[in-house]
């Protein structure tokens, strides 16, 4: 069987599993940082966290940026040790489809924040 | 005749006889730990749905962290993460060069493995008798 995707495709999950890596770092720092100002947590300061538009882009593109990072990690796992070609590829294609379903739902906790 | 022969290299993978450098435990908790976050994504999305919907769902959520089983998933779930992060920073480091002298990988293994064990235990300690999660 032919190989799917091109030889640049290993290099280009290696710089993605890195740059998501780095966002994801920066702005779990930021968001602790807003957390630990915010004073005791209950529902109203938590929910105030995530009621600001920059807080929810930004909340949006780490849980995207996790997705893509546990995506291509567990992709690593697959091809160590799922060493047939269809249930590699079936568990690989099921995650991807699950993940994009968190992408979308991600969108629909966010927004529903007034 | 030579791709025979590399077939039949010596092939010895005995998790359990293995004795792995601090570097190679550190490395394969970090897979762990991944692949365990992999699979929570779901759950740690439901809880997030909960904890910002009503102050009611909010209640039950801090009630399920606060004591028992969901005290101890809790603290699982952050030791994954932080152990995933810290020893994620160590092997950035080594893509830019950082670190990679074998004394200093060792030190860096052991630290992330420990300072994550620290902080979660430290936390546990406070939510254990504090109470207020």
């Amino acid at each position: 069987m032919r190989h799917v995707g091109g030889a640049r495709r290993g290099l280009d999950m290696w710089l993605l599993q890195r740059a998501s890596a780095i966002y994801m770092a920066v702005f779990l720092l930021v968001f602790l940082i807003c957390f630990l100002a915010a004073g005791p947590i209950d529902f109203v300061t938590w929910h105030g966290l995530f009621a600001p538009l920059a807080m929810k882009v930004g909340a949006l593109l780490f849980v995207a940026a996790l997705l893509v990072h546990a995506w291509i990690g567990l992709r690593e796992i697959f091809i160590d040790y799922v060493h047939f070609l269809v249930p590699r590829l079936a568990l690989y294609l099921a995650f991807g489809a699950l993940y994009l379903g968190c992408l979308v739902w991600t969108v629909d906790i966010l927004w529903s924040v007034k | 005749m030579s791709t025979r022969m590399n077939r039949q290299r010596p092939f010895f993978l005995n998790l359990l006889a293995i004795r792995l450098p601090i570097g190679g435990v550190v490395s394969i908790m970090h897979r762990a730990s991944g692949a365990f976050l992999s699979l929570a994504i779901p759950c740690l999305l439901y809880t997030l749905t909960l904890s910002l919907r009503s102050p009611e769902d909010f209640a039950v959520v801090r009630a399920f962290f606060s004591g028992g089983l969901g005290w101890l998933i809790g603290l699982g779930t952050l030791w994954a993460l932080l152990h995933h992060f810290l020893a994620g920073l160590r092997h950035l480091g080594f893509d830019f060069g950082l670190g990679e002298s074998k004394e200093l990988a060792r030190k860096t293994a052991w630290l992330s493995l420990g300072a994550a064990i620290a902080v979660v235990g430290l936390i546990g300690l406070l939510t254990l008798t504090g109470g207020a999660a």
